[in-house]
């Protein structure tokens, strides 16, 4: 068993793309649902809105990728108003319900065979992201070309993602932390735990709880467009409905309410699903049965690991809320 | 005369004790209170004001009638006329189910009558969010504490400052521009802090603090608002005897600083003790009102408590 | 093995009744797992074959159709290159099954010369059919060719109406019965259950899996139900009950619903696979006409069946002492308690009788629309919005709000809405009703900020 090949890519993982974009939406959704209570199960849609911002420019609007960043920002900022509008004077649940729904449908008109000429249908958008690559190929690296050293090399394409992505990262971390260690910040984590209180001193809640959701929208987005860019193509079952599941459950993992928890999390997520993935495959690379009943084989595996990650969820919230980084002072879900 | 910045009250007092050490000290009563200035002046005022439900007041910072609140067939509130003169400390007392914290929540803005108007300073407050009448001036307390446990106890101070500019998003990512004001609010919360004897607490987690700390950290909060009326959700329940002395010179205090006080109670130790003007509810509706010493003789009041628990507190209640 | 995870929990939680709790739920886990792994079937030993059925419409003077089977008709199989595979006649049936070697593309032709004299192929109805690889979802592919007048020319206005409101009303009924336990979840104990979906599926799988086995779907059917009753049970005793016990805050368990449904839904997707499987028992029925509409036998009384089960879950609610007390826990926990009901009790049975019907409704829409591994999930939503609409924690509000979505969302075709979105309307209806009436028509009003 090829040991050393399954720590490759778990650590390869731990540091990739995918970690890096579901980092950015871990920071987004921290600003919503750790910083300020809101239940935002809809992260998912928030993402699609930033790719199919970018997607369509060039290839269905015809105008240059830069306006996509525009473009991605309006359509999050339009579904928070959309999404909070109803439901952010009411009980938390109901952002969840309407989070959740809201995910749900725009997964669906994305794929729609109606709207294919707005979003590509089943098949998607791509042919869009030459200019973004043009970037990086400016500035030394070469797509095709081999760089960095030992396990972590990477072609010049590669690098360039995870420049970028990795510099998103650690720019909206600093930004979040700077905003909440301001007093928009002690505002939204005073909201969390009680509105009334917060209404009481003055402040109107249901504007705050609506900037952060929005914010936390935003930040989102941009791991949309961060995910179509490094992809070169937007695909509707990039946002499959467990998306934000799997955001959520890396958020939790390193912390809610913690930057530095929002940004390794998602990391600790792919190490861990990268860790048992390969295992997985190299231990099961013939089915294994037990007399004539099957009980994996190869083509199981992915839905085995994402089993044992929803578990890994469960007992997470029953004996470690906190996750990593997290103050368990802080944690102002316990009674509500 | 009592210095009105003095809220130490006459007994000598170690500043440096824990506050429940200085409250037993003058809970056995030392020498008798003297009158500040303001409490001279909002009875002086109330005495022209005839013992009887719904009275006009002189000045008052305060005006509703016709307020009815009812759910689903059961009338919880239905007040005629209902006035507050500023600068007094008024108490709102009667039996339970009398529909004191009803009417308390909608006067706050934290529930709407089905009918009624009512007014706040000469505006009008119909339909106005609760976050609203905060900052015009009219701050509340909660029957059931509301600090803020996960934070701190500077932070939950500074989060009552009204006005901040670093409060608002597009502020909040350049600290140049809300620094200087923080460090105001900062310092007066701090001087707020000292006031209420919670200054050895700054940095610890609400959550930390006792009941009757939170209580405190609740008024003190309440206080950053810089309010002009101050109402107070039964501040004594829950409280142990030896802290209630402490609360009682605070919201005095509040009132020899010129804010209006208002609050809910059923201690009538403390509405004797420190308010200049009681109002009764009973089913909904004011029966009676007067000086304490007009209350206690009240017929009608005796009657509204008969069966109840007269003159007991909610704590006793529930033993 | 087991000892070693048992041990390694115990030590981790420190405390033994931790350690008790673990070895239950993985127990449950391993148990269900077991139960599911036969599931995944063992494959036919048959390879493919595609089934050509030839069927006239016979429609009478009002255009209604009344299916009869053609025989003597000769098809053809070709493969992708227009090679030929093999050729058939329909029998007394219709039918002809034609062998083919493999899951791939294929075209079906007609040869209308065998036609019955005086017949034709009808309009919408070409004499060639592509078949493509991805189409066969179980080892045997159906191909229907129609000889007579039209559909769309005979198809009234009126009729496709009443179609889609029969679909509705069974969708409906489904819906409803679904969602009742999660408005009452949530009116017990303030927890939104976003593993309900998988309970709905469970009870399809349980039922498909004893199908599959040759137990047949009159029998699989109450046998899920008892089995989705079980694993309500469950996940209330060793879960939520020990969650609240412990003072695990409600945004936490929510959490843990979710992390129950990934769980869950990619245990289905192991066990059973990616495919829609259909039940075994009622399949290619042809529809009768009853009235303006055109049902199977089959649907009609699956509408009938969930009708009756409804009216039996508002029957009880009403006026038995269970019921009452349901209604009482659900409006107000406290209250309840001082009257001496036995609150966790009746959330107990909550759990328990909702799963239960939500398995019935997952066994029922899978004889609708057949088993798949996400097909509580894609109703789950449908449930939020009904349940929105008739009032959160109101056994009522599930049953009138659900029907109404479910009747809503299939008539939503009639007003140009695309198959493909139907689902659209249920969310801006849920929009609208928290815009409007945040408390649903049966709710009671609650203070909102």
């Amino acid at each position: 068993m090829d040991i050393g090949g399954v720590l490759e890519n778990t650590i390869l993982q731990f540091i990739g793309f995918n970690a890096c974009y579901y980092a950015i939406a871990a920071i987004g959704l921290n600003v919503q649902f750790g910083f300020t209570g809101l239940l935002n199960f809809g992260q998912a849609a928030f993402m699609a809105a930033g790719a199919y911002g970018v997607g369509q420019t060039v290839t269905i609007f015809g105008i240059s990728l830069w306006w996509g960043v525009g473009i991605g920002i309006a359509y999050a900022v339009f579904l928070g108003l959309l999404m909070g509008m109803p439901t952010l004077r009411l009980r938390a649940d109901y952002l969840a319900i309407v989070t959740i729904a809201s995910a749900e449908i725009v997964r669906l008109v994305v794929r729609s065979v109606k709207f294919r000429d707005q979003f590509g249908g089943t098949d998607g958008l791509s042919g869009f992201a030459s200019a973004y690559q043009g970037v990086g190929v400016d500035l030394g690296l070469q797509p095709a070309g081999e760089y960095g050293f030992w396990i972590f090399t990477f072609s010049g394409r590669n690098l360039w993602n995870l420049l970028v992505g990795w510099s998103l990262v650690a720019i909206f971390g600093l930004i979040v932390w700077r905003l909440m260690k301001s007093p928009w910040g002690r505002v939204l984590k005073a909201i969390r735990e009680d509105e009334d209180a917060v209404r009481s001193l003055g402040k109107n809640v249901y504007s705050y709880k609506m900037q952060a959701l929005v914010l936390g929208g935003v930040i989102g987005s941009f791991a949309g467009m961060m995910l179509a860019l490094g992809n070169a193509n937007v695909q509707p079952d990039n946002f499959s409905r467990d998306l934000t599941f799997f955001v959520l459950t890396g958020l939790v993992i390193g912390g809610v309410a913690k930057v530095t928890g929002s940004i390794v999390g998602p990391m600790l997520f792919w190490a861990i699903y990268a860790f048992l993935d390969s295992l997985l495959r190299e231990l099961v690379d013939k089915p294994v049965r037990i007399g004539d009943f099957t009980l994996i084989q190869s083509t199981d595996i992915g839905s085995v690991v994402f089993m044992v990650m929803g578990l890994l969820l469960i007992l997470l919230m029953v004996y470690r809320p906190q996750g990593l980084f997290g103050n368990k002072k802080e944690m102002a879900f316990e009674g509500r | 005369m009592k210095d009105a910045d003095d809220l130490s009250g006459t007994d000598a007092v170690d500043p440096t004790a824990p506050v429940d050490a200085v409250d037993a000290v003058d809970a056995d009563g030392a020498a008798p209170r003297v009158q500040s200035d303001t409490a001279l002046v909002a009875r002086a005022a109330l005495a022209t004001v005839a013992p009887e439900p719904g009275a006009s007041k002189p000045d008052p910072i305060l005006v509703a009638s016709g307020i009815r609140r009812s759910f689903g067939g059961i009338v919880a509130v239905d007040v005629d006329k209902f006035e507050v003169q500023r600068g007094s400390i008024t108490a709102l007392i009667g039996p339970n189910g009398a529909g004191k914290t009803t009417f308390f929540n909608l006067m706050t803005g934290f529930d709407k009558p089905n009918t009624g108007v009512w007014s706040f300073d000469g505006v009008a407050m119909n339909g106005v969010a609760p976050h609203r009448m905060a900052k015009r001036g009219m701050v509340r307390t909660f029957q059931l504490t509301k600090s803020l446990t996960k934070l701190p106890v500077i932070e939950n101070m500074k989060l009552g400052a009204t006005d901040q500019k670093g409060e608002k998003w597009w502020n909040g990512l350049f600290p140049g521009l809300w620094k200087a004001q923080e460090a105001e609010i900062e310092a007066r919360a701090d001087e707020l802090l000292r006031r209420f004897k919670l200054d050895h607490m700054r940095e610890e987690y609400a959550g930390a603090l006792s009941g009757g700390q939170r209580k405190l950290l609740e008024m003190a909060r309440a206080l950053m608002t810089d309010p002009t009326l101050v109402m107070l959700d039964e501040p004594m329940a829950g409280v142990n005897p030896a802290l209630k002395q402490s609360l009682n010179h605070h919201v005095r205090g509040l009132r020899d600083l010129g804010m209006t006080v208002l609050f809910v109670e059923h201690d009538m130790d403390m509405v004797h003790d420190i308010s200049d003007w009681v109002i009764v509810m009973a089913e909904g509706q004011v029966i009676a009102e007067g000086t304490p010493d007009d209350i206690s003789s009240n017929p009608a009041v005796i009657d509204a408590y008969l069966g109840a628990h007269q003159g007991r507190t909610l704590l006793e209640d529930q033993a | 093995m087991m000892q070693l995870v048992v041990g390694t929990f115990q030590h981790l939680a420190g405390r033994r009744r931790a350690g008790q709790t673990l070895v239950q739920l993985v127990v449950a886990v391993f148990v269900a797992l077991v139960a599911l792994a036969g599931v995944a079937a063992p494959a036919s030993a048959e390879g493919e074959s595609i089934r050509v059925q030839v069927k006239d419409q016979q429609r009478d003077a009002n255009g209604k159709a009344n299916n009869q089977p053609v025989a003597g008709v000769s098809v053809t199989v070709l493969d992708g290159s227009g090679a030929e595979i093999g050729t058939g006649v329909t029998d007394d049936k219709g039918a002809v099954l034609i062998e083919v070697p493999g899951r791939a593309d294929y075209v079906v032709r007609i040869d209308e010369g065998t036609l019955p004299d005086g017949q034709a192929l009808s309009a919408e109805s070409p004499a060639e059919q592509q078949v493509s690889a991805d189409s066969f979802v179980t080892a045997i592919r159906t191909v229907n060719f129609f000889i007579g007048a039209s559909q769309s020319e005979s198809t009234s206005t009126t009729e496709r109406i009443a179609q889609r409101f029969a679909d509705g009303i069974r969708l409906g009924l489904i819906i409803a019965m679904c969602s009742v336990g999660l408005s009452l979840i949530f009116g017990t104990t303030g927890l939104t259950n976003f593993a309900h979906g998988e309970l709905v599926t469970f009870g399809a799988m349980i039922a498909y899996f004893l199908n599959d086995r040759g137990v047949h779907v009159l029998l699989a059917a109450p046998l899920a139900v008892i089995a989705g009753g079980m694993l309500g049970y469950s996940f209330d005793r060793y879960g939520f009950a020990r969650f609240r016990k412990r003072g695990i805050g409600l945004i936490s368990q929510m959490v843990i619903t979710l992390g129950l449904s990934i769980m869950l839904k990619n245990l289905y997707l192991w066990r059973f696979g990616g495919r829609d499987k259909p039940f075994l028992n009622y399949t290619n029925q042809v529809g009768t006409q009853i009235g303006p509409i055109t049902i199977t036998l089959r649907d009609l009384t699956v509408t009938i069946l969930a009708a009756i089960v409804l009216v039996v879950v508002a029957l009880t609610l009403q006026y038995t002492r269970l019921g009452k007390a349901t209604r009482a826990v659900s409006d107000n926990v406290d209250l309840a308690s001082s009257t001496g009901i036995d609150s966790s009790k009746v959330i107990r049975i909550i759990w328990v009788s909702g799963a239960a019907l939500a398995a019935l409704g997952g066994v029922f829409r899978g004889l609708d629309e057949s088993v798949s591994w996400d097909m509580g999930t894609s109703l789950l939503f449908l449930m939020f919005a009904g349940i929105t609409l008739g009032g959160l924690g109101s056994a009522f509000g599930a049953l009138v709000g659900g029907f109404v979505v479910g009747v809503l969302v299939e008539t939503s075709t009639l007003l140009g809405v695309p198959t493909e979105l139907k689902a659209a309307p249920a969310l801006v209806i849920l929009i609208l009703i928290l815009l409007v009436r945040p408390q649903g028509i049966l709710g009671r009003a609650q203070r909102v900020g």
